[in-house]
């Protein structure tokens, strides 16, 4: 197990390595770099922001200006963001928490939800009950978020005002204090909220089929003939068997929630790093755009070895070594 | 101090509003250039009220929230000497300004935190900064602070982008930009005074000096290089405007408070939240009173007139979209535009395509009345617009009997119409994508071309993304026949920097010995006298006109929603006058 662990943390050199190349090369690429689409001042000569460029190295070969990034970052020094004036590290940290927060939340919101009707439906399939949960299911896969977001948004942060509207904290409040605390939450239940609603599909869906999959196996029929109690026929058995797929999802989950949303974030007003990454790319701030990607490239290949270790844990069939 | 200069007004994406100065067509935002004025009595100026209607006596301890509409978070780099994204700037405008105010032709008075005299030779201009002037930890605002404001735009150590030309003509600027001196010796600072020495006089001077100082006490500290990632810029900023900063919330919101010993009086207001909304809820935000400024976009402008409870201010924007010819190429090593391309030499050809296209429809139908036909590239709120130049009236038949007049007839009878010599005359048409409109005013235009004969086609049949469209231009691109793009100007009238012969911004590459002439005339020390200035511009405009290097399209208005509890806040005198005078006269609901 630990050594199946180490190498896969071996074998993410050199794919992160890859990946790396590959975004500068195409970061480069593109039209423009930052200063371009910045205003420009005419009368400004030329030569000063040539200046600027040869400064912040921009005039220098992609090879060149790889090494000297490469090396940094392997420092953990991603370098300054021209737009915000900043270390990358600092722009990313000011976002991730609020991404990472509202991802986690999301991601129980989404269980909460999903869990409970993918049991449902699974045990009661084919009544009326399946037969709501799994419209209800299809609704969010077929619902647009960036319309259902603001249709949320509209009923309960306008209309009904349960909500704020935006933002990921009430600015009046001190810093540290409970009160700060329960704003936080109060912001992000809306945009979590939106997001899980149509979330829920594969979970339900995964859930329900593995619950009427695990119905019929000779297992529980075993179990059912030794008399054992129906709910506990459901709980200790079926359950256990048919939360696998469902384990073994979590870590990709994860991943994909830490890249941000872009349509959420937007929507909510919601400074996270889906944002960030779509600003940045058209005003060509290469050194936050290549460290996002490499974080969440990052985050994906650790997402996929968490999924396999999970797998590992909870199913004794499969053996890692 | 203004951003002198022009800048592309982006006419394309989405997250258009971190550009800096770029004017988005999506929000209507208006670019960086602070210095908006009175519009001109001749425009249209009835068409939006500019101030609130409201004349009651604001209450005691006020609160106002205002709406910064974006749909990204602000960058927070809170010094006009740093800051890149126009979000920043209106945090700025809260509670620091520039030491000079300026009348509605954004040309220097004597009103505000500083007065001026220029010398006789006009090449030396002296600021005293009024005595009351004070940071707002206490400290005197003096002549050293703005001298320091130099240095550090001047230093090899600065990446912004503040450094332009007009700097470069104080003496011993270029010397100290080298490297060579470590102070400027054209800028003498004493106490509350200061005085700059230029090399030339410039009449640009009475609207472009740079007038924003920086806190030397509390910055000097700092190395130059880490003064933009500095908490002291970023975090606790310390300005000497009417507000101070109490608390932000990294890009999202930020907490003033009163600054009592504001130069101007204390504001009327006790605080103000300022949030960042995105634009697809800032009219209802407006609606249920949760924000009570908000600019409006031209997609929100018809719900935004429907509410009860919020007054709609108008003016017109410092910026002109334009349709331009491709003539040559840049030569950057001469610093040079070279004509070299003859395919629209022709200017009947070029007037008949001005003639061909309807822009009075298009500003009423497609942008609801938010825009209007341009008739200069001089904006109509300058006093330098020429009222007498009209803008080509739609007028097919006159389009085509120019054409015909210029020997461009269908000869093949394929409906569309040959060159001179009887070959296929077939012109690309390079636009920007972002916006719901962009596409259709393309095909729009296009049509109407066609209309009278000409073939033109959207250049690789799509429009181009911000970035890739003036990639194409700025390389001249040999596939972009034409192309429609917009510069957001700025409170100086001098059109140097777009239109001269050096200039690296004249996409257009033409170039002509009048229009030199006139460009030299127009900042010569002569034109110190008003009444020249203007009838050299005035000249110029019909000079641009009658040789349509590029067809001015189209003006525009940006609208602002305003909560009608709060009193005394008018929009065109933008950042100066705003915040201090503003007030509530009952509570928020």
């Amino acid at each position: 197990m630990w050594k199946f662990i180490l190498r896969r943390f071996l074998v993410m050199i050199p794919q992160l390595f890859l990946l790396s190349l590959i975004v500068f090369m195409m970061a480069k690429a593109m039209p423009g770099d930052a200063l371009s689409g910045q205003e420009i001042n005419p009368r400004a000569n030329p030569a000063e922001l040539d200046r600027i460029r040869e400064e912040l190295g921009l005039n220098d070969p992609w090879y060149q200006q790889y090494a000297r990034w490469a090396t940094n970052a392997v420092q953990g020094d991603f370098g300054i963001s021209y737009t915000h004036k900043t270390p990358v590290t600092d722009v990313i940290e000011d976002r991730l928490w609020n991404t990472v927060f509202l991802a986690f939340v999301t991601l129980i919101f989404t269980y909460m939800l999903a869990i409970p009707l993918g049991i449902l439906s699974g045990r009661y399939n084919d009544t009326w009950i399946d037969k709501s949960v799994t419209g209800y299911s299809y609704l969010g896969f077929g619902t647009p978020i960036f319309i259902f977001a603001l249709i949320m948004l509209f009923i309960f942060g306008f209309a009904l005002d349960w909500f704020p509207s935006g933002g990921s904290v009430d600015s009046k409040v001190e810093e540290g204090t409970l009160a700060y605390f329960v704003s936080k939450i109060n912001h992000v239940i809306l945009p979590a909220l939106s997001t899980a609603l149509i979330a829920t599909t594969s979970t339900i869906q995964y859930l329900r089929n593995e619950i009427i999959d695990n119905k019929i196996k000779d297992y529980v029929r075993t179990a059912r003939s030794k008399g054992v109690p129906e709910s506990n026929v459901y709980s200790r058995h079926i359950l256990r068997n048919s939360f696998l797929p469902i384990a073994a999802f979590l870590g990709y989950e994860i991943t994909g929630l830490i890249g941000g949303s872009v349509i959420i974030e937007t929507i909510f007003s919601y400074p996270g790093l889906g944002q960030l990454f779509l600003s940045s790319v058209s005003l060509r701030d290469f050194s936050v755009v290549t460290a996002i990607v490499m974080m969440t490239g990052f985050a994906t290949l650790l997402g996929t070895l968490l999924s396999d270790i999970i797998l590992s844990a909870v199913d004794p069939r499969i053996r890692i070594e | 101090m203004k951003i002198k200069g022009y800048v592309k007004v982006l006419s394309a994406l989405a997250i258009s509003s971190l550009l800096l100065a770029a004017c988005s067509d999506d929000t209507e935002k208006s670019s960086t250039n602070e210095k908006k004025g009175r519009t001109v009595e001749q425009v249209d100026a009835s068409k939006f009220p500019t101030k609130t209607t409201n004349q009651g006596e604001p209450i005691k301890g006020g609160h106002l929230t205002y709406g910064l509409v974006s749909d990204t978070p602000f960058e927070g780099i809170l010094n006009k000497v740093f800051y890149q994204g126009d979000p920043d700037n209106q945090v700025i405008t809260f509670f620091d300004e520039d030491l000079l105010d300026t009348d509605e032709n954004y040309v220097f008075t004597n009103d505000g935190a500083a007065s001026y005299e220029i010398s006789d030779d006009k090449k030396t201009v002296t600021l005293t900064i009024k005595d009351n002037v004070n940071w707002q930890d206490g400290k005197p605002v003096t002549g050293a602070d703005l001298e320091y404001a130099y240095l550090v735009m001047g230093s090899k150590d600065y990446k912004g982008v503040r450094y332009d030309e007009q700097m470069a003509l104080i003496e011993g600027m270029e010397e100290y930009h080298a490297g060579k001196a470590d102070s400027i010796s054209g800028i003498k600072a004493d106490g509350k005074k200061i005085t700059f020495t230029f090399k030339k006089a410039n009449p640009s001077v009475t609207t472009g000096l740079w007038t924003y100082p920086l806190h030397k006490e509390y910055l000097k500290d700092v190395p130059i290089a880490d003064l933009e990632s500095s908490d002291k810029i970023r975090k606790n900023p310390i300005g000497f405007g009417p507000f101070k900063v109490k608390k932000i919330v990294q890009g999202e919101a930020v907490e003033f408070e009163a600054f009592e010993g504001y130069h101007r009086g204390a504001p009327k207001l006790d605080s103000v939240t300022l949030k960042v909304v995105n634009p697809s809820v800032a009219v209802k935000s407006l609606e249920n009173g949760d924000i009570d400024v908000a600019s409006i976009s031209a997609d929100q402008y018809d719900q935004a007139k429907a509410l009860d409870n919020v007054e709609l201010l108008g003016k017109v924007d410092l910026a002109y979209t334009y349709i331009g010819f491709k003539f040559g190429h840049y030569d950057a090593k001469k610093s040079e535009n070279i004509m070299d391309n003859p395919k629209f030499e022709d200017k009947r050809l070029r007037q008949a395509m001005a003639y061909a296209i309807n822009n009075k429809e298009v500003g009423e139908k497609m942008y609801k009345g938010l825009r209007f036909p341009a008739n200069s590239v001089i904006t109509p709120n300058f006093k330098y617009n020429n009222k007498d130049v009209k803008p080509y009236e739609y007028n097919a038949k006159k389009a085509k009997e120019l054409l015909d007049e210029a020997g461009f007839v269908d000869t093949n009878n394929d409906g569309l119409r040959e060159d001179k010599d009887g070959k296929e005359f077939k012109i690309n048409f390079a636009s920007m994508s972002g916006g719901d409109i962009a596409e259709p005013l393309a095909r729009y235009y296009i049509q109407q071309w066609r209309d009278v004969g000409l073939d033109v086609e959207l250049l690789d049949g799509r429009l181009h993304e911000f970035n890739s469209f003036y990639d194409l231009l700025k390389k001249d691109n040999e596939d972009v026949d034409i192309y429609q793009a917009a510069w957001g100007v700025a409170s100086d009238p001098d059109p140097s920097g777009l239109w001269s012969r050096s200039a690296a911004f004249n996409y257009t590459r033409w170039v002509n010995d009048k229009n030199d002439e006139l460009l030299a005339k127009g900042i010569s020390e002569d034109a110190f006298d008003d009444q020249y200035r203007i009838d050299t511009y005035n000249e110029w405009q019909e000079l641009i006109h009658e040789e349509v290097p590029i067809i001015p399209t189209l003006f525009r208005y940006t609208t602002t929603g305003v909560n009608k509890r709060v009193s005394g806040y008018d929009y065109l005198a933008e950042r100066q006058y705003k915040w201090f005078n503003v007030g509530v006269t009952e509570e928020a609901k």
